[in-house]
């Protein structure tokens, strides 16, 4: 146990800075939007830039749209935006590659000829993952609610703790679900390139595949393939419940990949 | 207090350190490692050469349980590498064959690190004349591994590898990267740790280094195990290089024995070359007028490269 800890705290250590600047950068990005969503309230303006957005978006956004175009709904963005998703989610595979590199480097090779069970090598994985993400949503609820309090104070409705606690909710069960895939690939692979492209490859893939669905019928049939499916900012945003059945779809994607990934590590040669 | 302990314990039941048994290991259609029987005792050094590909590495990582074996057991002090490989390896200190490490940490960390992972605390006193013997000092320790030369990384999986004064050291290729000083280093540290009893499993392409440190020799060749024997054994196959020189001209010799070959006859010098031993050649010589005899040391070299080089042919 000993051991497990010290193989924890060493690798939090190699990924310190990166997850430090990583949360600036998206509290910083929350605080921006409220500046953007402070703006535009203040100009009074939601409703003639709603009449600049292209049909086809407002088709794909669905009744959704009405409730984005609002200070809530832009101030909700950090939390499903296509660029905090995107840059999570390869940090989620970051990550969960981390064996694969270790592998790949031969570091692998000087820790586990010690006294280390191969499990814990996949269970500092999952835990890294899981701390890196609390502390990621930490750092965006705390730039949401620094900039809530300095910038936007009585301009308009704050989105309520529990909206944005679900928003979180949400996101982070789809960094689970991709950091399972990515710990099983990576559990299999001796490169960390090609586990992460094959992941970031699966990902990208998928949520073309969602998007595609919404607005083109044939590809409804599979769209249930698709993790992003699963994935429900906007419902959220325009008032309903997430479907229980989506959260567990993605927190069971998730650990069926933890799964695996403890089977194929310790069976492979390393 | 629990390290003596435990050291004791291995001590305690005389069994092999090393004890290989039928081990088989196979890539796809190709054998890496076949039928590999082995033992290494306690307190021996036993030098594993092969040419490249020969299935060394493949044998040591077997033992180390970074690779399962495809048939066959192989043990650490009577614990199964596979089933008891937490208990087999906390003997075990390991030099690879290249060291992967990460630029941006320093020495002192991947040191800590290390031996933090294992079970016995690591000696700081110890470490520290290891770092003096190997003349890395704690400057050096602080410096980031990015700004660290080959031998210098060569010289810290050296010390990560010695520092918890493990039972059993497996050694891939442990004086590649070394300079000549530091390779005396390295010997005397092996003079060291074998006069405390501790057993040193080497894998070395530098024979000259394998005559000089190791009790035992084991090839390989294309994964079989083609030799195992003892330094002194093995010297003793070598023929020897004898040269006579004459205070005057002597005639050529009709015939000489079945062990002696002609390397070159001179009507005041003789060079022959001898397998076994020289008293058959001294018996010879009586009467004729030797000025010199000059009898070149046989070298392990001689005996060794041949079977590198029937295995491949």
């Amino acid at each position: 146990m000993k051991g497990a800890l010290i193989l924890l705290a060493h690798s939090f250590k190699r990924l310190r800075t990166l997850v430090l600047i990583m949360g600036t950068v998206l509290a910083v990005f929350q605080i921006f939007l409220i500046l953007i969503a402070r703006s535009i309230e203040r100009s009074n303006t939601f409703d003639q830039m709603s009449a600049l957005i292209p049909p086809f978006v407002r088709q794909l956004m669905g009744p959704s749209f009405t409730s984005f175009m609002s200070f809530r709904g832009i101030v909700s963005l950090g939390y499903f935006h296509l660029a905090v998703m995107g840059s999570l989610i390869a940090l989620a595979i970051a990550i969960a590659t981390m064996p694969a590199s270790e592998i790949e480097m031969g570091y692998m090779d000087l820790m586990l000829v010690r006294p280390i069970a191969r499990h814990w090598v996949i269970t500092r994985s999952i835990a890294m993952l899981l701390i890196c993400e609390l502390f990621l949503f930490a750092m965006m609820m705390m730039g949401t609610w620094i900039g809530l309090n300095l910038l936007a104070q009585k301009i308009a409705a704050w989105p309520q703790p529990d909206f944005i606690l679900l928003l979180v909710l949400n996101l982070g069960l789809l960094l689970i679900c991709w950091g399972g895939v990515a710990l099983a690939i990576g559990a299999r692979s001796r490169r960390r390139g090609m586990a992460g492209s094959i992941t970031g490859l699966l990902a990208l893939v998928t949520f073309l595949l969602d998007y595609v669905a919404r607005a083109w019928q044939p590809a409804e049939a599979v769209a249930w393939l698709s993790p992003f499916k699963y994935f429900n900012p906007l419902e959220l945003l325009m008032g309903r419940d997430i479907p229980p059945h989506n959260l567990w779809v993605l927190a069971g994607i998730g650990l069926a990949g933890f799964i695996l990934a403890y089977i194929f590590f310790s069976r492979r040669d390393i | 207090m629990v390290y003596n302990l435990r050291i004791e314990r291995v001590e305690s039941a005389p069994q092999s350190a090393i004890s290989i048994r039928a081990l088989t290991k196979r890539y796809g259609r190709l054998t890496a490692v076949r039928d590999l029987n082995l033992e290494v005792e306690q307190g021996e050094v036993v030098g594993f050469l092969g040419l490249n590909g020969a299935g060394k590495t493949t044998t040591i990582r077997v033992l180390l349980d970074l690779l399962r074996p495809t048939s066959g057991q192989a043990f650490i002090f009577g614990r199964d590498c596979q089933k008891q490989g937490l208990d087999a390896r906390s003997h075990v200190g390991y030099l690879p064959g290249e060291m992967g490490l990460y630029s941006h940490l320093t020495g002192r960390e991947v040191l800590e690190f290390l031996a933090g992972l294992n079970r016995q605390s690591v000696n700081k006193e110890y470490r520290r004349r290891l770092q003096e013997r190997l003349r890395l000092p704690d400057g050096d320790l602080r410096r980031r591994l990015r700004e660290y030369s080959t031998g210098m990384k060569r010289k810290l999986g050296l010390i990560q590898a010695f520092q918890s004064d493990p039972q059993l050291l497996i050694l891939d290729e442990p004086t590649e990267g070394l300079d000549p000083v530091m390779q005396e280093s390295f010997y005397e540290l092996l003079a060291d740790v074998r006069r405390r009893g501790r057993t040193v499993f080497m894998s070395s392409h530098v024979l000259s280094e394998v005559e000089r440190v190791c009790d035992r020799i084991a090839l390989l060749r294309r994964g079989e195990l083609v030799l195992l024997s003892s330094v002194e054994e093995i010297r003793n196959l070598a023929a020897r290089r004898v040269r006579i020189i004459f205070s005057e001209d002597v005639a050529a010799p009709m015939e000489l024995p079945r062990e002696f070959e002609i390397i070159e006859i001179a009507p005041r010098a003789w060079s022959l070359r001898i397998e076994g031993p020289l008293g058959v050649l001294i018996n010879r010589l009586a009467g004729l007028p030797v000025k010199d005899l000059q009898v070149e040391e046989a070298r392990l070299e001689d005996v060794l490269i041949r079977y590198y080089r029937e295995g491949a042919e």
